[in-house]
């Protein structure tokens, strides 16, 4: 509950996204994780991809209305997933402005599961299929 | 970039069926690679059963199940329900999702799958399941016993011997242990499970398989999965390590079947 303010000033856009979005993954139940009624959406910078399973996982520095910033850790699918959908492993780069929707976690601070990525200019750079696997 | 996979997928299906249509396994020249371990976008190629020089389906290919992975009720019949024994029901009671062995890295049982795809690989002694979940493998020991229940050491994913029943593969898989989940709900076996597959290729995207569970030590009565795999046109396994599991540690609630398992029980 704590959160929840921190993550009402960082959530630039706060939409409804759909249940069925990118990242939600097969590997552990949705709502035991995350929390469908907080969807997110934060514009960072990456600091870190990791390419690993069970979940690929990027790092962004996002930073709210007072001036703060904070590195934020969005769950992907994994990269056997994402590779299958047209997903690169250099798709993200350190250092590349993107934007990401998603949902908050329920428990682990400045964590979230991302739904869909944008670039800088707001082109979607990852829009999963809807029959994909993993969700 | 959907289109344009789908019409990848669809070449890729034809550079596949024409060595398969031929009787050939493996394909002779390549096929072009358009995306690493194949498309699941793609849809499954079109085409009749292919055979062995021995005259059997050849079941050859990589497989992905896409039903029943986050609750294996989905592959029951219409209308029909899990037959829990109370004793069954009680250990489902006290399950935490953070304690799904998955989420441990740990190997999953029949029935269970993940959302990756498996091959199958034939040679007349043995039939090979390989999965890319956790990297498995299981063995299918063709024309044999199980050893005898005092040698039988209960693993995993249990000892599977198999047969053909006319174009069906059989594989009869007993020796599992207990630790294993069938899905991320949290349903749960004894180790005196007994697990019948039953193989049969539809046609050349299409692979029927049903699983029918016996597990005296759990539920009150025998019952039948149903799932139908689709062949990943090019499909190639990837390297599934599981080093980074970072969920485990960072959920803290009742896996699913405790919920239901504490309504059934009428608490």
């Amino acid at each position: 509950m704590k959160r929840q303010p921190l993550a009402r000033r960082l959530a630039t856009i706060a939409i409804a996204l759909p249940l069925a979005s990118a990242a939600i993954s097969a590997h552990h139940s949705f709502a035991a994780q995350y929390d469908a009624t907080k969807p997110v959406e934060m514009r960072g910078t990456v600091t870190k991809v990791e390419w690993t399973n069970p979940h690929a996982r990027i790092y962004i520095d996002v930073r709210d209305d007072t001036g703060q910033t904070a590195n934020w850790n969005f769950e992907m699918a994994s990269p056997n997933i994402l590779v299958r959908n047209g997903w690169k492993q250099n798709t993200v780069r350190i250092g590349d402005r993107i934007t990401v929707s998603g949902y908050l976690a329920r428990k682990g601070e400045h964590m979230a599961i991302a739904g869909a990525v944008a670039d800088a200019t707001g082109k979607p750079i990852f829009a999963s299929d809807p029959t994909d696997v993993g969700r | 970039m959907r289109q344009s996979a789908v019409r990848l997928g669809m070449l890729a299906a034809l550079a596949l069926a024409a060595p398969i249509g031929a009787q050939i396994s493996v394909p002779s020249t390549p096929p072009p690679q358009t995306r690493a371990g194949g498309s699941i976008t793609a849809r499954p190629p079109a085409g009749p059963v292919p055979h062995k020089p021995n005259g059997q389906p050849d079941l050859a290919g990589v497989w992905l199940r896409r039903a029943g992975i986050v609750n294996i009720t989905q592959l029951l019949p219409p209308g029909e329900k899990m037959p829990f024994l109370p004793e069954t029901l009680r250990r489902m009671r006290s399950l935490k999702s953070q304690d799904d062995p998955q989420l441990k890295c740990l190997p999953l049982a029949t029935p269970r799958s993940a959302p990756y795809p498996f091959r199958i690989v034939e040679t007349p002694a043995q039939v090979f399941i390989l999965t890319e979940s956790v990297h498995a493998y299981r063995q299918v020991f063709m024309g044999r016993m199980h050893p005898p229940a005092d040698e039988l050491q209960l693993t995993w994913q249990g000892h599977s011997i198999g047969r053909w029943e006319k174009d069906t593969l059989v594989v009869d898989t007993v020796g599992f242990n207990d630790l294993t989940w069938f899905d991320n709900y949290g349903h749960l076996h004894s180790d005196r499970m007994h697990v019948v597959e039953r193989f049969t290729r539809a046609d050349l995207g299409h692979l029927a398989v049903a699983m029918t569970i016996d597990d005296p030590g759990a539920y009150s009565r025998p019952f039948t999965l149903r799932y139908t795999a689709e062949l990943i046109p090019n499909g190639e396994l990837m390297e599934y390590i599981c080093d980074n599991e970072q969920d485990a540690a960072n959920i803290d609630a009742p896996a699913d079947a405790a919920i239901d398992a504490a309504k059934l029980l009428g608490q």
